[in-house]
């Protein structure tokens, strides 16, 4: 009993330590504010009032989440499986650009069948774009980090290529035509700017839920955690490490579908601000799991609306949503290092010492009755 | 460079001529009432050892009962919670290997501390003081020391070689070399034999008789009975932390230290163990008779690589009968585990053929082969066996995530995974504190368990078993022998590959010995003898009927 006890314990410890990380940030982000001559509390009040306050900045805070919930989802759908995709920007593009492809070239189907094609052509085109690293690295062992980084200049520039010439509206702006109107993602609350990709969202964290509880999950997370014993135990690694990717990249590509059929409803340079690199840090905190992904999204959507306000009535800079971030990251980075390797260490000579007293009490005489 | 009477970087103490192993003298070093304790276990628990001059003192255990962690306070490893060092009669406080070297005491690790792209004399030299200023370095000097030192001891050894070119035995001189270069008198030796070879083994055991003579004191770490028996003067057994006893080697048997280093005596050791292995001869003649003698496994003219491109296996034919234990014996490193990984279909075959039950495997994929009816308990089991972040139910499952009753269409089937790891835990006596945690919190002997379970519980006609005791303990080893015999009477051919000879005589019923990727020879088990097949293990043929 004693020894399920230490684990209950350290349990519900490892969950309690990323909340103390983001307070601890908090506090350092406050001195931060305090030596720049701004009251810490009334700057975090705003945060709060600007973020949260209203139904239109709940609404606004909402659409922030979907793109970093479904970015997040991707990246750690992949380093789950230990496959390190940073590229998850330039896949997002990629997306975009297939919804866009799509979006202004279907006309005249019902609404429902039009997004949906949208959204398939930007988890396509992500999906493809996330093959490239995948393909070198099964067939030629290059590290995927280093493609999937360099390929998001790629995919950046490429697109930027495409707004200054080839699909360039007129006019003087680098800007795509707009999609359709039936190729848009319906509003859900008059007046705001909340569309139905929160409901896209959802889905996608719902997939990524019970992606882990199938058979093609465990095989891929298998593979991903260990590759030599999931080859001895008979997986297929190649196949395993191209699903991965495609759903990375796939999920990191609806992101910009929806942010193209949601929001812009055209493409644009910056269409994203970057939410294929927050979601790397969003995957991380959440311990690339669907309901942590979700909650930290959420989180970082606060801080990215209220930082918004905190510019507008107190005149801190926009970066300072930015420090916070790091700030979040770096403590629970430490806390991660004394959850994950410091914690588990005690807890094994802990459970050894029980379990050695437990065997010599009920094991030996059980080995015995069952010897012949 | 004047004083030319001075040894180079060190000094050379004449070995002080003294009677030779007489217990009655002061020791020269003992150790009392230490106890070490990491968080809440106690790993040595008030334990008293004294060693004497020119003598070899066994220090006899299972894994866990102590013997690393009390050497390691010697050697300023860990600090003890309580208890005294004397070292030559004076109380000594040894807080680093520094001070511990500073005193005399120098230890070879099993796993060896050498640079592979260094010379042998670099190696022994590294790390101390030239005598003389200069930024170059004149190993000359150092290379005569080395050599005179190899004369005395009989430590062939050729100072100039590169470490990375020479054989573990080779390498493991270098490493007492180095001890004694530091002029030590007590030199704790741990596990020395895990690696050699029969013949390195006798080699290493006479190297040390001829140190004891010149009166060094050597400390033998070891959880071999046999090894203990032959080179040690006295032995001290731990078990669980506490001395068990101090006897003297020449008035104690192997059974009689069985008993103290597990405390109860094993169920088939030594001379139950001969019976069994008569019974499961006879039986495992019995089923073979039975089965026909049917050839389950078969490699022919094997050729492979290994994962440095280099000739691993080379024109290798060997056979498995149904109902029958074939042991591969040899050095590691000589093709065994390219052979496993070419019968498991892990590795690429360049040419040659397996068959499995009459069934061409060659260029199968691992999944087919296993479906087809392998078992393969892996060399690695931390690494290629389970996936420590897992649960048991998960690493259960490992093999057979995508078929009923484990899986539905889609998903896992979470209770059928709970039932099945509770009805392996039971039937594999896994002792685990709960179904829920990740497997890495385990013992060795509870993860092999696992592996077991997994790999003997689906439906199998061949088994290879790749070192499936190395690291366990006497207990947990008897138990994986016993699921060997039982796998045997059930008809199914094993393919036991292991480092260890003795495990190799005491299962097999047929002897394959295997180097440089071919297989020198295959005995019976009733004409297969150590020195039979300890020459042909290093490579020597020996003249034909041999």
């Amino acid at each position: 009993m004693s020894t399920t006890l230490i684990l209950g314990k350290r349990l519900s410890f490892k969950h309690i330590v990323p909340f103390l990380s983001g307070g601890l940030a908090f506090l350092v982000g406050g001195i931060i504010l305090y030596a720049a001559g701004v009251d810490p509390l009334e700057a975090y009040a705003l945060l709060i009032k600007g973020s949260l306050g209203t139904t239109r900045a709940i609404a606004d805070t909402l659409v922030k989440t979907i793109s970093l919930l479904i970015s997040g989802l991707a990246v750690a759908v992949a380093f789950k499986c230990r496959l390190w995709n940073i590229g998850a920007e330039g896949q997002l593009y990629m997306g975009a650009l297939g919804g866009l492809l799509v979006g202004i070239a279907v006309v005249g189907m019902i609404p429902v069948v039009s997004v949906i094609i949208v959204l398939i052509a930007g988890i396509a085109f992500g999906a493809m774009f996330s093959l490239v690293p995948a393909v070198l690295k099964v067939k030629l062992g290059v590290s995927e980090i280093i493609v999937t980084v360099l390929l998001n200049f790629v995919a950046l520039l490429f697109i930027s290529y495409l707004l200054h010439g080839p699909i360039k509206a007129p006019g003087f702006l680098p800007y795509s035509p707009d999609i359709f109107p039936e190729s848009e993602l319906p509003i859900l609350i008059d007046h705001t700017r909340l569309h139905a990709g929160l409901i896209i969202a959802g889905l996608a964290a719902i997939f990524v839920h019970f992606l882990w509880k199938s058979k093609i999950g465990f095989e891929l997370k298998s593979v991903g955690m260990n590759i030599s014993a999931a080859r001895y135990a008979g997986m297929n690694i190649t196949k395993s490490i191209l699903i991965t990717m495609a759903i990375s990249g796939g999920l990191a590509g609806l992101t910009g579908a929806v942010l193209l059929a949601g929001v812009q409803h055209r493409l644009i340079e910056g269409i994203s601000p970057g939410y294929g690199f927050i979601a790397v840090i969003i995957a991380l905190l959440g311990r690339e799991n669907a309901l942590g992904v979700c909650l930290v999204a959420f989180f970082f959507a606060v801080l990215l609306a209220g930082s918004e306000s905190m510019y507008r009535t107190l005149g801190i800079p926009v970066a300072f949503a930015q420090t916070l971030q790091a700030l979040v990251l770096v403590f629970v980075l430490i806390g991660e290092v004394f959850t994950r390797i410091h914690l588990p260490r005690r807890i094994k000579r802990v459970n050894e010492a029980k379990l050695e007293d437990h065997g010599k009490q009920i094991g030996a005489p059980a080995e015995r009755g069952k010897g012949e | 460079m004047s004083d030319a009477g001075s040894p180079p970087f060190t000094n050379l103490n004449p070995s002080q001529s003294s009677p030779v192993g007489t217990p009655e003298n002061q020791p020269v070093l003992s150790m009392n009432g230490i106890t070490c304790r990491f968080s809440d276990v106690i790993a040595n628990n008030d334990v008293h050892f004294d060693l004497f001059k020119g003598e070899i003192h066994g220090l006899l255990g299972e894994n866990g009962a102590g013997k690393t962690t009390l050497m390691s306070v010697l050697y300023g490893l860990y600090k003890p919670e309580a208890g005294e060092i004397y070292v030559k009669g004076k109380k000594v406080d040894i807080k680093s290997p520094l001070d511990s070297i500073g005193l005399g005491i120098a230890m070879v690790h099993q796993h060896f501390l050498l640079t592979p792209s260094h010379t042998v004399t670099e190696n022994i030299i590294v790390g101390l003081k030239s005598p003389r200023r200069s930024i170059l370095l004149n190993t000359t000097e150092a290379e005569n020391r080395i050599l005179e030192l190899s004369r005395k001891y009989g430590l062939k050894i050729d100072p100039k070689a590169i470490v990375g070119d020479l054989s573990v035995g080779e390498q493991q001189r270098v490493e007492i070399i180095k001890a004694l270069y530091r002029d030590v008198d007590i030199l704790i030796l741990d596990e020395p034999t895990s690696m050699l070879t029969p013949v390195e083994e006798k080699a290493l055991f006479s190297t040390l008789s001829a140190m004891v003579k010149a009166g060094l004191s050597i400390i033998f770490i070891t959880h071999k009975l046999r090894e203990v028996i032959e080179a040690s003067t006295r032995v001290t057994v731990l078990r669980g932390g506490k001395v068990i006893g101090t006897v003297m080697t020449a008035k104690t048997t192997e059974t009689d230290l069985a008993k103290l280093m597990i405390g109860r005596s094993l169920t088939h050791s030594v001379d139950r163990l001969e019976q069994e292995i008569a019974a499961g001869i006879q039986k495992s003649s019995s089923a073979r008779a039975t089965a026909g003698l049917a050839t389950m496994l078969e490699l022919k003219d094997v050729f492979a690589l290994n994962n440095s491109g280099i000739q691993a296996l080379k024109d290798l034919s060997l056979t498995v009968s149904k109902g029958e234990i074939l042991g591969i014996a040899g050095v590691d490193g000589n093709g065994q585990s390219e052979m496993a990984e070419i019968v498991s279909g892990l590795r690429k075959i360049q040419s040659g053929q397996v068959t499995i039950d009459g069934r061409d495997t060659t260029g199968m994929s691992p999944k087919q082969i296993r479906e087809w009816g392998l078992a393969y308990i892996p060399e690695d089991r931390l690494n290629t066996g389970l996936i420590l972040e897992y649960t048991i139910a998960e690493n259960l499952i490992l093999d057979r995530w995508y078929s009923r009753p484990y899986s539905g269409k889609i998903f896992l089937d979470k209770h059928e995974m709970k039932r099945f790891a509770e009805e392996i835990v039971t039937n594999f006596d896994v002792r685990t504190p709960s179904l829920d945690i990740q497997v890495r919190y385990l013992s060795g002997g509870n993860l092999q368990k696992i592996v077991l379970g997994r790999e003997l519980s689906k439906e199998h006609k061949l088994l290879i078993a790749h070192n499936p005791t190395r690291g366990l303990d006497v207990g947990a080893a008897e138990y994986v022998h016993k699921q060997l015999f039982k796998q045997k009477a059930s008809g199914v051919a094993v393919l036991l590959l292991s480092l260890d000879l003795d495990e190799i005589l005491l299962v097999s019923d047929r002897i394959a010995v295997i180097y440089a990727g071919t297989i020198m020879g295959v005995f019976d088990r009733t004409t297969a003898d150590v020195d039979k097949i300890g020459p042909l293990m290093g490579g020597y043929v020996v003249e034909a009927g041999a």
